[in-house]
């Protein structure tokens, strides 16, 4: 992954590009089902009716384009995309939504999770996929903030 | 919060406004805008947030992460309601844990 001429070059080859659409129809399904996945904004339940009555949509209106954006890259065909700066913040929000999907239904509740996982954890699918995402959404930070 | 490595940018996307503090108005003491930590997000993504939202220079963005994950949350800007609201979505937006309370 690079940087030239303004774009970020993202390269993903058919079978890598095939898993993440797999991996992006499945968790996006469960996204709003893991408790970190569900914007709470306030400690008292009234505001926080009044947020998830106006301004939740938003939220989730923009997480959805997110995800569209990740589809779209992924259904090019290309193995070479080049993302323009929201596009690449499209990815790594969208990514990250996608981890807190993998993790929650991974049971992580504290830090230190990679290091403490145990055998059956570490050959668990949301394990892999938790880890997969996290090197893939580290590179395009990397990028985004070089 | 999940450790990353992190490297100095720009910010490119236009920032909230975060007023000092002596600037509050007197009708509107502030709300505190506040990020929790989380075990999945990466740091470095958390400086990315903070630096892209409230334009803040990458020292000031790292050791505001710092504080979430070693205190287990930060007040990252504290601004009048409507604004502390629109920073708490745009935050939600990105899929940090973040609250707004009364500062």
């Amino acid at each position: 992954m690079r940087k030239r001429r303004g774009r970020i070059q993202l390269r993903l080859d058919r079978d890598e590009r095939a898993a993440l659409e797999m991996i992006v129809e499945q968790l996006s399904a469960k996204v709003g089902q893991v408790p970190r996945t569900v914007p709470v904004a306030y400690e008292d339940a009234e505001m926080q009716r009044e947020y998830d009555r106006w301004v939740r949509p938003e939220v989730d209106r923009s997480r959805n384009q997110d995800l569209d954006v990740i589809r779209a890259s992924l259904g090019s065909g290309e193995d070479v995309t080049a993302l323009t700066e929201e596009q690449a913040l499209a990815w790594v929000r969208g990514l990250n939504l996608l981890r807190l999907t993998a993790g929650g239904l991974l049971g992580v509740e504290d830090d230190g999770w990679d290091l403490r996982a145990d055998e059956t954890v570490r050959r668990s699918p949301e394990y892999r996929v938790l880890l997969a995402l996290g090197l893939l959404q580290e590179e395009l930070v990397a990028v985004l903030e070089g | 919060m999940a450790p990353a490595t992190a490297q100095p940018s720009a910010p490119t996307e236009a920032p909230i406004e975060v007023p000092a503090g002596g600037e509050r108005s007197l009708r509107d003491p502030g709300w505190d805008v506040v990020v929790w930590n989380d075990p999945i997000t990466l740091m470095s993504y958390v400086v990315l947030v903070f630096r892209r939202l409230f334009g803040y220079d990458f020292e000031t963005a790292t050791r505001l992460m710092l504080q979430v994950h070693h205190e287990g949350k930060a007040v990252v800007a504290t601004q009048p309601r409507e604004q502390a609201e629109v920073s708490v979505s745009r935050l939600h937006g990105f899929g940090l844990q973040a609250t707004l309370g009364r500062g």
